[in-house]
């Protein structure tokens, strides 16, 4: 009997440490910056982009700001899925290990009012209300649309040497 | 210091290396499908059977539309470093050489320009890459939508090399021809973005191109002819595998008479870090069968930049 009920506890235990684990991994999960949630609006002139992405923070405002972080994030590492009728834009560099090989430069460009933010623009800053704002249990999930200057990025990072031109090699 | 500067150097030599690639021309063209569909057509008479070519010329004098959505291609592929060939300058530019050819003699004697019919044949309009474009204003109820088809054709291989293609959002509001300029700025990223690993594997792997090797008629020797205990295709397989980037090329197909080569993946710049062309490379393989044992002299004719022919026997 107590041999039953030692393995009956082990096993709850070890449950138990298997399911924090798991939870952690899934925080970590939507950490990463290849995990955007992000859903295509449409483009615009210009080499605007439109769509919507979420971002995580302990209040509305670091949410947002991660929000936008992550809308560039994805142009430059993920892509931008298809959607609103247009077609999906593949991720401006090539390199698989962009962000290990340029790590000081991003660092530099994703800082806290770093130069990304002259790409990214919010269509409804501030007031994300109603679905988009969700509280959860240490902080907030802020849905935003934003805009981005895709062309003007792109042209940046290849001034910057960061990824290559169509034409470089010829 | 000698680590550095090595490493300065590397990085200069694969800059100049880069550097130096011959580009590739690229030339939006509208589609067999889109011209024949709206009756951009020239129909003839081939020996009884009535064919049906389209008619770009007219295609391009009549359609607003299309001029709307080559035009704003063009300043995006501009704008990524390929300004676009254009076609309707191009076939403005072969009448007024045709004219000018014609009409031109030299002053002394009076001769006029040397042209063979393959001369004449060559002056076509053409690019290394021909973006196929087809669009269509479709209707669902009262609102409008595009259908777009883009598709980038290796002219010479005649590879599918990047493509891009689907509906827009559907819309009764905006004008048409906001919805076509939306449709290229919706396709333009994806299509080049493949063109850009189109490039990239050009880089790594070589240039792709196709070779051909013929017999000029009458000569006393083959393709099987023996030279030092080998047969001349085999002679010419072995060059091949020497010469091109990792030994890629496949032998499509062969006979005593020729040999068609296909996926030969050349390099971008020779030794001398010198761009090359496909006909750049098969002057080597020129020089090599003119020296002994082989001595033949042969004509290389050149295709394009990513094809050429080496026809065995004579110039």
């Amino acid at each position: 009997m107590k041999i039953k009920l030692l393995l009956l506890a082990t096993t709850l235990t070890m449950g138990i440490t298997l399911q924090a684990q798991s939870k952690k991994e899934i925080k970590a999960y939507y950490g990463s910056q290849y995990n955007v949630e992000i859903m295509t609006l449409g483009v615009g002139n210009d080499g605007t982009k439109l769509f919507k992405v979420y971002g995580y923070g302990k209040s509305v405002d670091e949410a947002t700001f991660e929000a936008k972080r992550n809308a560039i994030s994805a142009a430059i590492f993920k892509g931008i899925p298809a959607g609103g009728g247009a077609a999906p834009t593949p991720p401006l560099t090539t390199d698989p290990n962009a962000e290990v090989t340029h790590k000081d430069f991003f660092d530099e460009f994703f800082k806290p009012g770093g130069k990304f933010l002259q790409y990214v623009n919010l269509s409804n800053d501030g007031t994300a209300g109603g679905s988009d704002r969700v509280k959860m249990k240490k902080g907030y999930k802020v849905g935003v649309v934003v805009s981005i200057n895709h062309t003007a990025l792109r042209k940046y990072l290849e001034d910057s040497g960061v990824i290559r031109r169509l034409d470089s090699g010829f | 210091m000698k680590k550095i500067t090595s490493i300065i150097l590397l990085l200069l030599a694969t800059t100049t290396l880069f550097g130096q690639a011959k580009k590739p021309t690229i030339m939006v063209v509208p589609s067999d499908q889109y011209c024949i569909s709206r009756g951009y057509t020239l129909v003839f008479d081939n020996m009884g059977s009535k064919v049906t070519l389209p008619d770009y010329k007219k295609a391009l004098q009549s359609d607003l539309d299309l001029k709307l959505v080559i035009s704003k291609m063009s300043g995006i592929m501009a704008d990524r470093g390929f300004p676009l060939k254009d076609l309707e300058q191009e076939l403005k530019n072969l009448e007024s050489q045709s004219a000018e050819l014609a009409m031109m003699t030299s002053k002394t004697s009076g001769a006029g320009i040397a042209e063979s019919p393959i001369d004449a044949l060559k002056r076509t309009a053409k690019a290394d890459i021909i973006m196929d474009l087809s669009f269509e204003v479709k209707r669902q109820g009262p609102l409008r939508y595009i259908t777009f088809v883009l598709n980038g054709l290796d002219a010479y291989t005649s590879k599918n090399i990047a493509s891009a293609s689907g509906a827009g959002k559907p819309s009764s509001a905006v004008q048409t021809e906001i919805l076509l300029e939306e449709a290229v700025l919706s396709y333009m990223d994806e299509f080049n973005g493949r063109l850009m690993a189109f490039f990239e594997d050009a880089f790594a792997k070589g240039r792709e191109v196709k070779i051909r090797i013929q017999m000029f008629q009458g000569m006393d020797f083959d393709l099987e002819s023996e030279y030092n205990g080998k047969e001349l295709s085999e002679a010419i397989e072995d060059w091949m595998a020497a010469n091109t980037v990792q030994g890629r090329f496949s032998l499509q197909d062969a006979t005593e008479n020729f040999m068609q080569f296909e996926q030969v993946r050349i390099p971008m710049v020779n030794d001398k870090g010198r761009a090359i062309d496909t006909r750049t490379w098969l002057r080597d393989l020129q020089k090599h069968l003119k020296d002994a044992p082989y001595n033949i002299e042969s004509k290389l004719y050149m295709r394009g930049l990513g094809e050429a022919w080496l026809i065995l026997g004579e110039k």
